[in-house]
């Protein structure tokens, strides 16, 4: 008898090894806010695929905006890349593009796969690495002027249509303490990203840009620094006030919502920020009020443009796969199915009704969304041309001194002259090592 | 003889074997990694595998150049300055009078006092960070305050320009005096301040001066702003002051644990000769905690040349770098935008050497100027 139980036991024990040693684990460094409203909803849609699918472990990693790309900066200096990584499709992920550390994901998904896809999305020509190291989640539209419309109609003022209607607004606006344009920008990205790549998109275009990178036109060309000239201009007029630049990333929806300012600028993933959260029932600005309170508008006609009506806009973040991983291996299938599960249309449909972004995918429709997420995608037919974000689309060691130099002209440091002839001189020395 | 040699042979293995694997930990964990940064500061290495992955060599001295012609190098080393400055000169001789003060029973509640002072070191540095930059921030007590002040005074002005033009019943007196009274901001606010203040003025009921008023004040009252940003030196005393708030209460300990190992009979002898309390201080206590201020000021300037946390929470070095130093300057350099690695390894190998030479003046200071046991 006591041999059959020892036998059996032996038995569950090498049952139970052989499946232990089946179970395939995955490391994840994912791009989450985990203040941010959604995130017991998201960490519930990671749970179900570690319920789904016993035989693989995820071991998974969150951090958001500046610690996210540090650490990824870090993991690729000391060469231990997660398995399956957050990224964009070039700027901050630039090293992951440029070294190939990680896989092109069009064998792996298939073609049949990424049809369910918008096909900007899977044209691997919009990712830095010229294949598809990730797959974009949406396209992100960087310059977005969420408007205060009831305070406007309130103080008896209308949407402006131009630099100079905005301008003209300033002292009904201060006079009732209120800031008439909020931006975030301490962090040195923002007003490149989310307003001056919308400026130069206006006023020089995306051929322009591809004309400087090629040496056909410099940055110190005098419609540069035009475009510079703009941004101090509003720093001047007042339009954005130089203490934005003390205003860090996070703070700015809730001064927004409490109707500290009359338009916040920044990407339309920034309309998360003010959902519902579906965890705690409560919003920054609750449905009720995003429906009647506030719309989305494009930057006004700046004077001198070339491009009127054009905004910035990059493919959206996704995933990729380490390309140390081996081909063919559990590992490598594991991440595969991850990734098929999270762009999968369920999963998608889950991200739009939390308000994470537009999703890319085809098949995707809700009728949960919040009025926010509704009048984003609304905001995204409304815009017809598009324009290169400059992080996007210029060498790091170049965006670099231009985020440096726009908030220098914040700051009043340097002039717009100046910081035109150090962005110059990075790519001097770019062409010079390319 | 050969039973002498035996032992001391003896001697000489059992010391090796026990200070050999210290030694090579030592080396392993100190000694590999500043060889390697000084290797990598000589390199072009991009990043990625080491052996194996992208090429790289050595190129001499290139990043070295590089650092010295870079003006932001030269910044966050001016910075850093003004921290150890600030630490050395500032948290040193704090430290000290407060642990003073308390040993000698000067000040009532010493333990009161010594806690209040320890806690801000007791705090997450990351916290701290936060927390004061919380409290400069635009929206902070500190602007709140300056702007309450500022609308205060802007008011009492407003309200006697009322007063004595009569308010809107003569709006051109009434626009010449407000913009008299205004600060040159006005000229931000309108193109054409007597035009287009006097229709801004005339947009309101002429009885409805008091709403008026209010709203001259949100928009031509001077306010906090940042200003003091763009000036390198002055952007930088918000964190001297919040390190020197910090870590005054860790020299505080120090100082009074040491205080409190002099024989009290040396200071009740100073006492009964009729030394002064100062005297004491300067010629008793002080020289007796020579080598502790000495140790202490290495600490100090380590910690300066080092601090990281505090600023990166606070301002990340920014605005546009004005608040940069050494370790984040190396850090922005390695893992922000385009990473870097040798330059980073050379700004690095920078720090160490600058720690190197502070400390060596510190001990040479010390030789010459510091009390004998």
């Amino acid at each position: 008898m006591k041999k059959k139980i020892c036998s059996a036991l032996m038995f569950l024990v090498i049952l139970s090894m052989g499946a232990y040693a089946q179970k395939t684990t995955l490391t994840v460094f994912d791009y989450i806010d985990a203040t941010a409203p959604g995130y017991a909803e998201n960490e519930a849609i990671w749970q179900r695929f570690i319920d789904e699918n016993p035989d693989i472990t995820i071991v998974k990693e969150e951090l958001s905006n500046e610690p996210f790309h540090q650490k990824l900066a870090a993991y690729v200096a000391a060469g231990t890349l997660p398995d399956v990584m957050y990224m964009y499709p070039s700027g901050r992920s630039t090293m992951l593009h440029e070294q190939k550390l990680v896989k092109d994901l069009a064998p792996l998904l298939g073609k049949d796969y990424l049809a369910n896809f918008i096909p900007s999305v899977t044209d691997p020509s919009g990712q830095k690495g010229k294949y598809l190291a990730e797959l974009p989640q949406s396209i992100s539209y960087t310059t977005v002027m969420f408007t205060n419309t009831k305070l406007l109609s309130d103080l008896g003022l209308r949407v402006p249509s131009t630099y100079a209607e905005l301008k003209a607004m300033l002292p009904k606006l201060k006079a009732k303490g209120i800031r008439p344009v909020l931006m975030a920008n301490k962090d040195d990205w923002v007003m490149q990203s989310c307003l001056f790549s919308t400026i130069v998109g206006r006023m020089l275009g995306d051929e322009w840009i591809d004309n400087a990178l090629a040496g056909k036109v410099k940055f110190t060309d005098k419609e540069f620094i035009k475009a510079l000239d703009f941004v101090e201009t509003m720093y001047k007029d007042g339009v954005i006030g130089r203490d934005t630049i003390q205003i860090s990333y996070g703070e700015a929806p809730a001064l927004f919502a409490e109707g500290k300012a009359a338009f916040f600028i920044d990407g339309d993933w920034r309309q998360n920020a003010f959902l519902t959260d579906p965890s705690s029932g409560k919003a920054l600005i609750d449905p009720k009020r995003q429906q009647t309170d506030f719309e989305y508008f494009n930057f006004p006609a700046i004077p001198g443009e070339k491009n009127p009506g054009v905004a910035s806009a990059v493919l959206g973040c996704g995933y990729g796969i380490s390309a140390s991983i081996p081909a063919g291996s559990d590992k490598e299938k594991a991440a595969v199915r991850l990734l098929k599960y999270l762009y999968s249309a369920d999963v998608q449909r889950q991200y739009l009704e939390l308000g994470r972004y537009i999703t890319s995918r085809k098949d995707v429709k809700s009728d949960k969304l919040e009025p926010f997420t509704v009048k984003m995608a609304a905001y995204h037919d409304a815009v017809k041309k598009t324009c290169y974000v400059l992080d996007g689309a210029l060498d790091t060691s170049i965006y670099t001194p231009l985020n440096l130099g726009l908030q220098q002209i914040g700051l009043g440091t340097k002039t717009p002259t100046q910081v035109a002839q150090s962005v110059q001189a990075a790519v001097d020395a770019w062409r010079a090592s390319h | 003889m050969n039973g002498t040699a035996t032992k001391a042979a003896k001697d000489r293995r059992a010391y090796w074997a026990m200070v050999l694997p210290s030694f090579l930990i030592y080396l392993f964990v100190f000694g590999f990694p500043i060889v390697l940064a000084i290797v990598l500061s000589l390199s072009n290495y991009g990043g990625g595998k080491m052996f194996g992955g992208t090429s790289w060599g050595i190129t001499g001295f290139r990043q070295y150049q590089r650092l010295f012609a870079d003006p932001y190098f030269w910044n966050a080393l001016k910075n850093n300055i003004y921290i150890v400055l600030v630490s050395v000169l500032g948290q040193l001789p704090l430290g000290f009078i407060f642990a003073y003060l308390i040993y000698r029973k000067t000040v009532k509640f010493e333990e009161f006092w010594q806690g209040v002072l320890y806690v801000p070191a007791m705090i997450s540095t990351i916290v701290v960070g936060i927390l004061w930059s919380i409290i400069f921030s635009p929206y902070g007590p500190i602007a709140d305050t300056a702007n309450h002040y500022y609308a205060s005074a802007y008011s009492a002005k407003i309200s006697g320009i009322f007063q004595t033009t009569g308010g809107l019943s003569d709006p051109d007196e009434l626009t010449d005096q407000i913009i008299k009274a205004s600060p040159s901001t006005i000229n931000t606010v309108f193109s054409d301040p007597s035009v287009d203040l006097k229709d801004f003025l005339l947009s309101y009921e002429p009885g409805d001066t008091a709403t008026l008023q209010k709203d001259l004040v949100n928009l031509l009252a001077p306010r906090w702003n940042a200003d003091f940003l763009s000036k390198n030196n002055v952007a930088m005393i918000p964190i001297c002051f919040v390190t020197l708030w910090m870590w005054v209460g860790t020299y505080l300990l120090i100082f009074l644990a040491n205080m409190q190992k002099i024989d009290r009979g040396i200071i009740e002898a100073a006492q009964i000769d009729g030394a002064s309390e100062m005297q004491i201080m300067g010629r008793v206590v002080l020289p007796s905690l020579s080598k502790v201020i000495a140790n202490s000021a290495i600490l100090c300037i380590s910690g300066s040349l080092s601090g990281f946390a505090l600023i990166l929470a606070m301002t990340g070095g920014g605005p546009a770098r004005v608040t940069q130093v050494l370790s984040i300057y190396m850090y922005d350099k390695a893992f922000m935008g385009a990473p870097d690695y040798p330059l980073a390894n050379a700004i690095a190998i920078m720090i160490v050497l600058f720690s190197l030479a502070l400390v060596g003046i510190m001990f040479a200071l010390e030789r010459r100027f510091g009390g004998k046991e």
